[in-house]
């Protein structure tokens, strides 16, 4: 018995030798961001070691004329957290910040498909960024959330592109600073097709008569089952996803998948599969292809497709979508900077936006890592390269994708919708009203 | 420990120990505890009771099993007890707490949580009627301490001290010096102008109080500053958020998780609630779930079920034609077999996606040519279930001609001799001996494979998203849908986000079927018998 004492005492003892030098080393990772309540490490340890905090270091402010005044606290920094794009140009603007203004600008590379969620787990718990890029379509969730906090622009409004900051705007607010638009645009082939259709008719009759010729398999290429590439033919018949309220936003209780327009569309697309126009068999990689080679001579793609129909070689022009009884529009999806609301320093992070971002000089560096269209007004006018001001133009009257959380319930039945008319199971009409019936039930069911 | 052993059995373990040993089982022990300790201290940290207590439980557990004899034989088994209940128990304990909740989007936070979103936070504070925006640039004194420089509307100038009333300046005279084209002063005697990041760097300065207060000034956005007030704030005892601008009332709704308001608007974030079993109710009662809910478990259990099959079927083939030694280059031959297990499901399941294109893939090229018919794998009903089941069949069968070869090895060959010599020929010898051997050392096997392929989702998934789509259901539902890809479009791709607490439920339920099925299945097969039972 007196051995286990003796063995007893000798663990405790060592465990809390243990604990000690733990509580005392745990202290140093939580530098910067303090969480919001103060780590009790220092409480229960018995032995009386002094904790180290090490104070975080000021930076030494030697830069010469803008700053020339130390600071007195601690370094300000802001963490931002971007995908494998846009971080090495981060990086670089990062460098330029802190030379110009002293700041420290840490960023993160987190990829594109798990930023939402780990966002949403690490901002709660005190560990994720200042800053976030990101999509419109995410601020439903977002903000529903309460994971994001407005942003001001202030007088630097006006230099954005409209339907840029109506994209980012939920429920009268807006949540985030745009710097980048993509949206589909109408590809064709000059050497089949010399002149770009002006309206879906004369898509249809130019794609018969190719076929008829047997110059291509298929004259208009379009993927079974996908609404995002449906959309602009949709709205060139008139049809809408939601209806808008007088401030732009989307309006839940207001359906249009089984308006007029829409039906109207479904039946054209409808009629295009029974002539042979178009095949149910073709999937993304397939529409691709066949334009590619030579097979289709119009389809619609954005500009993510770029690089391939160029390394294809075959001859290929941009123009805007066709219309028909309405104007065709593609769906606008902008990428840009949020502010996240569990941000220490939002002062700071809505000054890096308005203040450095903001600026020709860094949209035009933004722009040139990443060419899409870009969201500031002057850089978008000046771009140089055809191609990406032919997807600007195609955009200047887009409608943003809807990003109220209702839009998730819209995909699957609308894309089922358009499998079933593909496939020649059900009537157009008949499957866009049912589609509109399950989302209106999971609408409500809410 | 040495265990000494007597004629009578041992009674008693003998403790002759060498210091070393002794040594190394307790710094084991105590750094166990400290890593312990240490994380109980993070999880109280951050209010994680059901954690803390597990881990607590955990570690006086693994104290008392090592330090006391009597617990010698758990020994051994405490490391997969430990890590049992932290990987399988705590998840499934905090499953069924999260189906007897709202947590989903707009309910992920807590109550006080929630509440400070709300009420706390730069975007909180707005300028009431009738107040005056200024926009400001910012001094520092040579102590720290800071001032502002505003410009009101009509162009008029001030200057602003924390505690000092807002002093009316103009650029140029006494201490401040000349203008720029704002108006705003180039530098100011004993002051260092600031530009804004610069100022915004300073953390504290959104809460600066510049002036007197009531009327202190305090800065908004990065151009613009002015007497703010905060407009959500927190009323404990009515327990209800007060909108200040607005003038309206948020009451707390602990039956929903929201502040709602007498006109019925809620403020976001909610927070979680427990909801009882509304879950439940939700998923038994309704209407959409009913019509095609039947049919989607029918066609689970059946792709479940024959996945099982054709895979033992074509493993335990393989597994015997290549048990012989004497075939030549089995080796190889079983060595190319495995491939399909190796590969990693995700790629090859979407690189058959391709081939079975029914217009461009190389097995529908190459079946058109030869028997003229290419089949419609992906738009036909039918063909598309075909298609999964031919997938999974091509992904599963390595495993079970492995699990084959083995239990083949362990059938002692001495009863063969004995059947054939009561004149049984080789199919008879193959159902009366192989197959009721085999399948007592197999079964548990089978039975486990038929719960992963009750909820194997990257299959279905991956083939063609549950598709083609049924016509006319109240929710969207694809022919090939399983239970579990039905459940995800369910939880997490309709209404209004990712539902966790809903899809908690409906996992409890999915949970409960499997294991009634598997419960039913080791029962019926008599799974746990001995060998000698069946000989």
């Amino acid at each position: 018995m007196e051995r286990r004492s003796v063995l007893l005492t000798l663990v405790v003892v060592t465990v809390m030798l243990i604990v000690a030098a733990c509580g005392g080393g745990g202290a140093q990772p939580t530098a910067a961001p303090a969480p919001t309540e103060p780590p009790p490490e220092a409480a229960p340890s018995p032995t009386p070691e002094p904790m180290e905090e090490p104070s975080p270091t000021p930076e030494p402010m030697e830069e010469p004329s803008p700053t020339p005044e130390p600071m007195e606290e601690a370094a300000a920094q802001l963490v931002i957290w971007a995908d494998e794009n846009r971080a090495p140009i981060m990086q670089e603007l990062a460098e330029a910040f802190k030379a110009q203004y002293g700041v420290e600008l840490v960023v993160q590379q987190v990829s594109f498909g798990d930023l939402r969620e780990q966002f949403k787990v690490a901002g709660p718990a005190g560990e994720g960024p200042d800053i976030i890029i990101g999509a419109h379509d995410w601020l439903g969730e977002l903000v529903v959330n309460g994971l994001i906090v407005p942003v001001d622009l202030g007088d630097k409004r006006d230099q954005f592109l409209d339907v840029a900051l109506q994209a980012f705007t939920y429920d009268g607010e807006l949540y985030g600073m745009p710097y980048l638009t993509e949206n589909v645009a109408f590809f064709y082939n000059p050497d089949l097709v010399p002149e770009p259709p002006k309206t879906w008719s004369e898509v249809r009759e130019i794609a018969a008569q190719l076929q008829e010729e047997g110059k291509v398999t298929q004259g208009y290429v379009l993927q079974v089952g996908d609404p995002y590439h449906f959309y602009p033919i949709m709205s060139a018949f008139g049809g809408y996803v939601f209806g808008r309220d007088e401030k732009g936003s989307y309006n839940p209780d207001d359906l249009g998948i089984d308006s007029e327009g829409s039906i109207a569309a479904a039946k054209w697309l409808d009629q295009m599969v029974k002539d042979g126009l178009l095949s149910p068999d073709v999937d993304w990689d397939t529409m691709h292809a066949m334009f590619e080679n030579g097979e289709s001579a119009m389809f619609i793609t954005g500009p993510w497709a770029l690089n391939r129909i160029r390394e294809s070689g075959v001859n290929y022009a941009i123009a805007p979508i066709p219309d028909e009884t309405s104007e065709g529009k593609p769906f606008m999806g902008v990428h840009g900077f949020m502010i996240s609301a569990f941000s220490q320093d939002p002062l700071l992070a809505q000054a890096f936006l308005t203040e450095f971002v903001a600026t020709e000089e860094v949209m035009q560096k933004l722009f040139e890592a990443d060419p899409r269209p870009s969201a500031f007004l002057s850089v978008r006018e000046a771009i140089d390269d055809p191609d990406t001001a032919a997807f600007g133009e195609a955009g200047q009257n887009a409608d943003p994708m809807p990003a109220i959380p209702e839009m998730a319930s819209v995909w699957e039945a609308w894309g089922n919708a358009i499998t079933l008319i593909f496939q020649q199971q059900e009537d157009p009409e008949a499957a866009f009203k049912a589609a509109a019936e399950q989302i209106r039930a999971a609408i409500a069911g809410q | 420990m040495i265990r000494v052993g007597t004629g009578q059995g041992t009674q008693r373990l003998s403790t002759s120990l060498s210091l070393s040993e002794v040594l190394f089982r307790l710094l084991a022990l105590a750094l166990v505890d400290a890593v312990a300790i240490w994380l109980v201290i993070r999880m109280v940290a951050d209010g994680v009771w059901l954690l803390v207590t597990l881990v607590t439980v955990i570690t006086l557990g693994l104290n008392v099993i090592f330090l006391r004899e009597e617990f010698y034989p758990l020994r051994w088994m405490s490391p997969g007890l430990a890590l049992m209940i932290l990987m399988v128990v705590y998840p499934l304990v905090f499953t069924v707490y999260t189906a007897f909740t709202n947590y989903s989007d707009g309910h992920l936070l807590t109550k006080p949580q929630a509440i400070k979103r709300i009420t706390t936070g730069l975007q909180n504070m707005y300028v009431p009627e009738g107040g005056i925006t200024y926009r400001w640039v910012a001094f520092q004194a040579e102590d720290g301490t800071l001032a502002l420089w505003l410009t009101d509307p009509e162009g008029n100038h001030y200057f602003a001290r924390p505690g000092e009333p807002l002093q009316p300046a103009r650029a140029g005279e006494g201490i401040f010096g000349p203008p720029d084209e704002a108006g705003v002063p180039t530098a100011i005697e004993g002051y260092t102008r600031l530009n804004r990041i610069q100022a915004a760097a300073n953390r504290e300065l959104p809460s600066i109080q510049f002036g007197l207060p009531p009327n202190a000034v305090q800065v908004r956005t990065p151009t613009e500053a002015a007497v703010l007030r905060p407009r959500f704030v927190y009323d404990p005892e009515r327990d209800a958020i007060v909108d200040q601008k607005e003038g309206k009332l948020y009451v707390a709704d602990d039956s929903t998780g929201f502040f709602v308001s007498a006109e019925g608007e809620t403020l976001t974030p909610g927070y979680i609630v427990t909801v009882g079993w509304r879950n439940f109710d939700r998923l038994l009662n309704s209407p959409a779930i009913r019509g095609p809910v039947i049919r989607v478990f029918v066609w689970t259990v059946v792709f479940a079920a024959a996945s099982v099959v054709t895979t033992f079927a074509l493993g335990l083939f393989i597994a015997l034609l290549y048990n012989d030694p004497t075939v030549r280059g089995r080796k190889l031959i079983r060595s190319l077999l495995i491939v399909p297990y190796a590969i990693p499901a995700f790629i090859s399941i979407l690189v058959w996606r391709g081939m079975m294109n029914p217009q461009f893939g190389v097995l529908n090229r190459a079946l058109d040519t030869w028997l003229g018919f290419s089949p419609p794998w992906f738009s036909d009903p039918m063909w598309a279930r075909l298609g999964v089941i031919l997938v999974n069949l091509w992904l599963g069968f390595p495993y079970m001609m492995l699990v084959c070869s083995g239990a083949l090895q362990a059938i002692p060959d001495d009863i063969y001799e004995a059947a054939e010599i009561d004149g049984a020929g080789a199919w008879k010898k193959f159902r009366l001996i192989t197959l009721p051997l085999l399948l007592v050392s197999v079964g548990p096997l089978l039975i486990s494979s038929f719960a992963f392929n009750f909820n194997n989702f990257n299959v279905i998934y991956l083939f063609n998203q549950g598709n083609p789509p049924m016509r006319g259901t109240p929710t969207p539902v694809g022919h090939t849908d399983i239970l579990v890809t039905y459940v995800y479009r369910l939880a997490f791709a309709s209404g209004g986000g990712k539902d966790y607490g809903y899809a908690a439920a409906i996992t409890i339920i999915i949970f409960l079927i499997v294991a009634a099925i598997t419960l039913f299945n080791f029962r019926y097969t008599r799974m746990w018998e001995e060998v000698s039972e069946h000989v």
